[in-house]
């Protein structure tokens, strides 16, 4: 199981390492008005190092899910500015907006990951489809291989197992070789077999491939296989965890669930 | 569960709104057309009654029967002595004598040519005619005329001008008065010159006598007692009768010319009933599948099954009747729409303020609610038999496709099909047409049935193009493949409309073909003059042949007219010919006997006829006529089926017969031969030069009169494809409700899709693209059903009557690509909704 065809990009997890690949500062996000005003995200500053598997944890409203959805241009923020490479994302239209999920970023979801009526390579290369280019057969063939879906190609979703749909997601998000893979929950209707192999697989194409990917996640154990941990608390960043491990998580997101005021680090 | 049901409407009203839409279409086009003839019917009654109100007996030559097909029959003049016997007879009080015919008006040498009828007649004043001076003056003496004010202020004339009157005799009239009938203007569809009694008869050419003597009883004197006394000074050669049941009489007859088109009416309307129910069992059908969870939930929290039944059905009573009463509402503007169309084609109804009667607003609103009823009931069948336990389950199957039906079930499902192609087929081998109704019937409901079988293989290959588009058509084609029960009832929908416009395109042109080709083989006069005018037997003065008949120009002169008799109690046509003159400009074929015969006063027969009635040479039939009763006449010939149609009947007299049995003396087609070297042009020239009195005289090359035959078929044809229009409109508002239903059922793959990268268009070109892709499979089902069907009622038709299948491929292409593009418009709304749907609430959603 390798995956060195494909040049990677330097992968040791040094500091003082490249450009990173994502850079938020000072996102606001208001729901509501008055007295139902919901501040999800309220002044958050974000960098996503390149080739490294980022977790963005914190208990739920922190707005780890706003975040992310802010980031991979799927909604808008009230206040900030979010970077993707060279392209200011909020500055974006609608149509630009779509053309960049695309074209430079991938998506895992928790789950209804797979259009229904299409089979599992057409779900695969449903975002090059979608952008009338035809797959790198080998790129393909590569990821089906490592994701071991060789024998599943030709399922349609409701004939895979959970697992084997949350892998089919996964080299859906890594087909177009994006700039960024963001994934929300991806595990979270796994088993915790399946939740691992999952992981491990997001980490290698992190470590190996030098993929940047975003996961939020609320679970301790899918967030121990990041190389790093964000952590967000009332809509803005409380921290940060490098290298961490369940008990260093769980210590750390003890402190954020504290009514309390903020934890600082 | 009132409540319940009632606050489900509420909520999902925009999901009922189009389904309501569908019942209110259907109910307002079944409202509009009862009403249309309620409407119609309640006219004539009124027109005719208002005619006699004033006049208590009405007494006329006697006839063996006073109407057929809706057309009165001409009666023998009354003598001067008959007034002077209802005179003497001590009840009656006053008698009018009235002489009424026909007299074409002219206005500044244009003919104006009224739909209906150009009325000649006597004045009659109060009371015993409806026409009241308005202005000027009755006609007192000779030269004067009035008119009814209608049509004097459509020909823009006023008292003190000059107007001409033709009738066998060209009659120049002072307009010195304008009248009303009653409360209106005039009589719809008709004009009317009302002139002296001495007038009239002499431009009618009655001598002293006149049509119909109109009589009041004497103060005191009862009408029945009138009526005994005055037949029995009388006796049997006249009919003596009230006003009323006169009045009765012809407006029966001109009910009975309406009838055909209440007929075509009723169908239509049944057809957009049935296309409504399809549409409405679809929804509910969809509606259901998608509360699925929520009505697992009623069950777990102890909704009885029956309960659950009676909120879906609560539903569709609420729908039902909503829709009934809208539509019944509509229908009084939709009578005016209907008139409008049917004017349109050429098919005038009388008019007047539409007549709202309780029973037709009854059946309008109970129709809506048994329909919408009947339709719902499968839905609440299957919405009774959710589990209480799937409300538990994580997921909900929402796409409705449950386990395919089992291969024993599948066979079954086939049965009602089978059936129905052999039926089709024995039709065509030679089983009576009739047995195409039920075929048809079994041919739908199996192809309904079967339908959710096949139409995953049929989605995949029509929408077999949709793969070129990329992965937006890839989507809608496997969308419309994998609901295989929506897709077919929407299909289904659509795909009756489009069968019922083919089948009747197929057989209207069909019959066209045949009888343009058959007169056009039999016919070969150069020349045909016709009336223009669309009198069932013809209009044409017997002046035209004579006339025609005496220019140096032509050659040969045949003369062909048309009257009404009983067969048996039957009303049948015959055709009176002139059999010297006759094979001068036809081609006509006898396989037994010989016209010529027919000059000794007997009948040929059709072989059609011959063979169905078991006659031969020899044979004598029983034929009644108005004027003669029944007569006994000998078969002295049969003619080729082919040239009888050509002819128009399947019986044939000669002139001299038809003169002794008929009292009708207008011809109905001249055919001219020309003279031996005279250019077409300068015979058809010299022939319009004679006709200059007749304006309603068409003059028509023999290729001309052979299209004019199916003028009638083409008029009909393009009045029931524009009524079916509205049955393809209802199930086009099926196409955008299931599209909107299931773009709502899909929102969390349309918002995965926005997700990673499709684009709103290409959101919006993936439900169009369904739109049209279930239009097209309706389009293919409709013409497939259409044409077969009507291949085979052609060709059982066939057999009795030259007749050959004629496809005419431009028309079926035509009705396609209407389809197609009428889905893409269905599919606008909900592509649109698909497309601004927000990306983040749609993946947010369960």
């Amino acid at each position: 199981m390798t995956l060195l065809t494909t040049p990677p990009s330097p992968t040791d997890a040094s500091p003082g390492a490249p450009a990173p690949a994502a850079l938020a500062r000072g996102l606001v996000k208001v729901y509501g008005r008055g007295s139902t005003e919901v501040r999800a995200l309220d002044g958050a500053d974000v960098t996503i190092p390149a080739g490294r598997l980022t977790a963005v944890m914190g208990p739920s409203g922190s707005g780890k899910s706003t975040l992310m959805h802010a980031m991979a241009g799927l909604d808008h923020v009230d206040e900030g500015s979010i970077r993707l490479g060279d392209t200011e994302v909020t500055a974006l239209s609608e149509r630009q907006r779509t053309l960049l999920r695309r074209e430079r970023l991938g998506f895992v979801f928790q789950a209804f990951n797979l259009v229904p009526s299409l089979t599992a390579e057409e779900n695969i290369t449903l975002p090059l489809r979608l952008a009338g280019r035809s797959a790198d057969r080998t790129w393909l063939a590569e990821l089906v291989a490592t994701l071991g879906l060789g024998d599943r190609l030709t399922h349609r979703p409701s004939e895979l197992s959970g697992g084997q749909q949350q892998r089919v997601a996964v080299a859906r998000a890594l087909v177009t070789r994006p700039e960024i893979v963001f994934a929300d929950e991806p595990t979270g209707n796994l088993d915790s077999r399946h939740g691992h192999a999952l992981l491990a697989f997001l980490q290698r194409a992190a470590r190996e491939l030098g993929q940047t990917v975003v996961m939020v996640t609320h679970d301790p154990t899918a967030a121990s296989f990041a190389d790093r941990v964000v952590f967000l608390a009332d809509g803005r960043v409380a921290g940060e965890l490098t290298d961490p491990t369940v008990p260093t998580v769980l210590a750390r997101m003890a402190g954020l669930e504290q009514p309390a005021p903020r934890a600082e680090v | 569960m009132w409540h319940l049901t009632l606050r489900d409407v509420v909520a999902h009203r925009a999901r009922f709104a189009l389904t309501l839409l569908a019942v209110v279409l259907a109910v307002t086009f079944v409202s509009g057309s009862l009403l249309l003839t309620d409407t119609s019917d309640h006219l004539l009654d009124e027109q005719f009654g208002t005619a006699a109100a004033g006049v208590d007996l009405t007494v006329r030559d006697a006839a063996v029967f006073g109407a057929a097909m809706g057309v009165e029959v001409d009666r023998d003049p009354l003598g001067p002595d008959v007034v002077d016997r209802v005179r003497s007879v001590e009840a009656v009080d006053q008698v009018m004598p009235v002489a009424e015919g026909q007299g074409l008006l002219e206005v500044d040498g244009e003919a104006v040519v009224p739909s209906g009828a150009s009325v000649l007649t006597s004045w009659a004043p109060e009371p015993f005619g409806a026409f009241a001076v308005r202005e000027g003056r009755a006609p007192a003496a000779a030269g004067e005329v009035v008119l009814d004010v209608a049509t004097a202020t459509a020909a823009g004339v006023g008292v003190g001008d000059t107007v001409a009157v033709l009738t066998d005799l060209r009659t120049d009239l002072e307009v010195v008065g304008l009248a009303g009938f009653g409360d209106a203007d005039g009589l719809p569809g008709a004009t009317i010159a009302m002139v002296t009694l001495d007038d009239a008869q002499r431009m009618l050419e009655l001598g002293d006598g006149v049509s119909e003597l109109r009589v009041t009883a004497a103060d005191g004197a009862s009408v029945p007692d009138v009526l005994a006394a005055v037949r029995q000074a009388l006796g049997d050669d006249y009919d003596v009768a009230t006003a009323q049941d006169t009045a009765a009489a012809s407006a029966d007859a001109a009910k009975e010319q309406l009838g055909s088109l209440g007929l075509v009416l009723t169908a239509m309307s049944a057809a957009a009933v049935l296309v409504g129910g399809l549409l409405i069992a679809n929804t509910f059908a969809i509606v259901t599948s998608q509360r699925r969870r929520e009505l697992a939930l009623l069950r777990a929290a102890g909704a009885t099954s029956g309960q659950v039944t009676r909120a879906v059905l609560g539903e569709a009573v609420l729908i039902g009747v909503l829709g009934g009463v809208l539509g019944a509402a509509l229908g009084v503007l939709a009578a005016g729409g209907l008139r409008s169309v049917m004017a349109a084609f050429g098919l005038p109804l009388p008019e007047g303020v539409t007549v709202v009667s309780a029973s037709s607003v009854v059946v309008s609103v109970v129709l809506g609610l048994v329909v919408t009823v009947v339709s719902a009931v499968g839905a609440a069948r299957r919405a009774a038999r959710v589990a209480p336990v799937e409300a538990l389950r994580a997921s909900v199957d929402l796409a409705g496709g449950r386990t395919s039906p089992s291969r024993a079930r599948r066979a079954l499902r086939g049965v009602p099909l089978a059936l129905g192609l052999a039926g089709v087929a024995a039709v065509v081998a030679g089983a009576p047409v009739m047995v195409l109704v039920p075929a048809a019937v079994a041919t739908v409901v199996g192809l309904a049935l079967l339908g959710p079988v096949l139409m995953p293989s049929l989605a995949r290959l029509v929408g077999a193009p949709l793969l070129r588009t990329g992965v937006t058509g890839h989507l809608a084609r496997e969308s419309a493949a994998r609901a295989p029960r929506r897709t077919t009832s929407t299909a289904m929908a659509l795909a009756l409309g489009l069968a019922l416009i083919a089948f009747m395109t197929v057989v209207a042109t069909s019959l066209r073909e045949g009888m343009t080709g058959t007169y056009r083989e039999t016919v070969t006069a150069d020349l045909v003059v016709e009336s223009a005018r669309a009198e069932m037997l013809g209009g044409l003065s017997t002046d035209v042949a004579h006339h025609v008949g005496e220019l140096p120009e032509v050659a040969a002169m045949s003369r062909l007219r048309y009257g009404h008799w009983l067969d048996g109690g039957q009303t049948s046509a015959l055709s009176a010919i002139d059999p010297a003159t006759l094979a001068e400009v036809t081609d006509l074929d006898m396989v037994a006997g010989s016209l010529d015969a027919l000059a000794d006063g007997g009948v040929v027969v059709a072989a059609s006829v011959a063979e169905e009635r078991g006659l031969e040479v020899g044979d004598t039939v029983t034929m009644t006529f108005s004027y003669t009763g029944d007569q006994r006449l000998p078969v002295v010939g049969v003619l080729d089926s082919v040239d009888a149609q050509a002819l128009s009947t399947g019986w044939f007299v000669s002139l001299d017969t038809y003169a002794a049995h008929f009292t009708e003396d207008l011809d109905a087609s001249v055919f001219v031969r020309a003279a031996d070297g005279v250019p077409a042009d300068e015979v058809r020239a010299a022939v319009e030069g004679v006709l200059a009195d007749h304006p309603t005289a068409a003059v028509r090359d023999q290729a001309a009169a052979a299209e004019a035959r199916g003028a009638t078929v083409d008029q009909v044809l393009g009045l029931v494809t524009v009524l079916l229009v509205l049955t393809v409109v209802i199930a086009l508002l099926g196409i955008t409700n299931t599209l909107a239903l299931s773009v709502a059922e899909r929102t969390r793959e349309i918002g995965l899709l926005r997700a990673v990268g499709g684009t709103r268009r290409q959101i919006g070109a993936m439900v169009r693209s369904e739109a049209v892709l279930v239009a097209a499979i309706a389009g293919a089902l409709g013409l497939a059903l259409g044409v077969g069907l009507g291949a085979a009622t052609v060709t059982a038709l066939g057999r009795s009557a030259p007749l050959a299948i004629a496809l005419p491929a431009g028309r079926l292409a035509v009705v396609l690509v209407v389809a197609v593009v009428a889905g893409l418009v269905a599919g606008l709304a909900p592509s649109r909704r698909a497309a601004r749907m927000d990306v983040l609430q749609a993946i947010a959603t369960h």
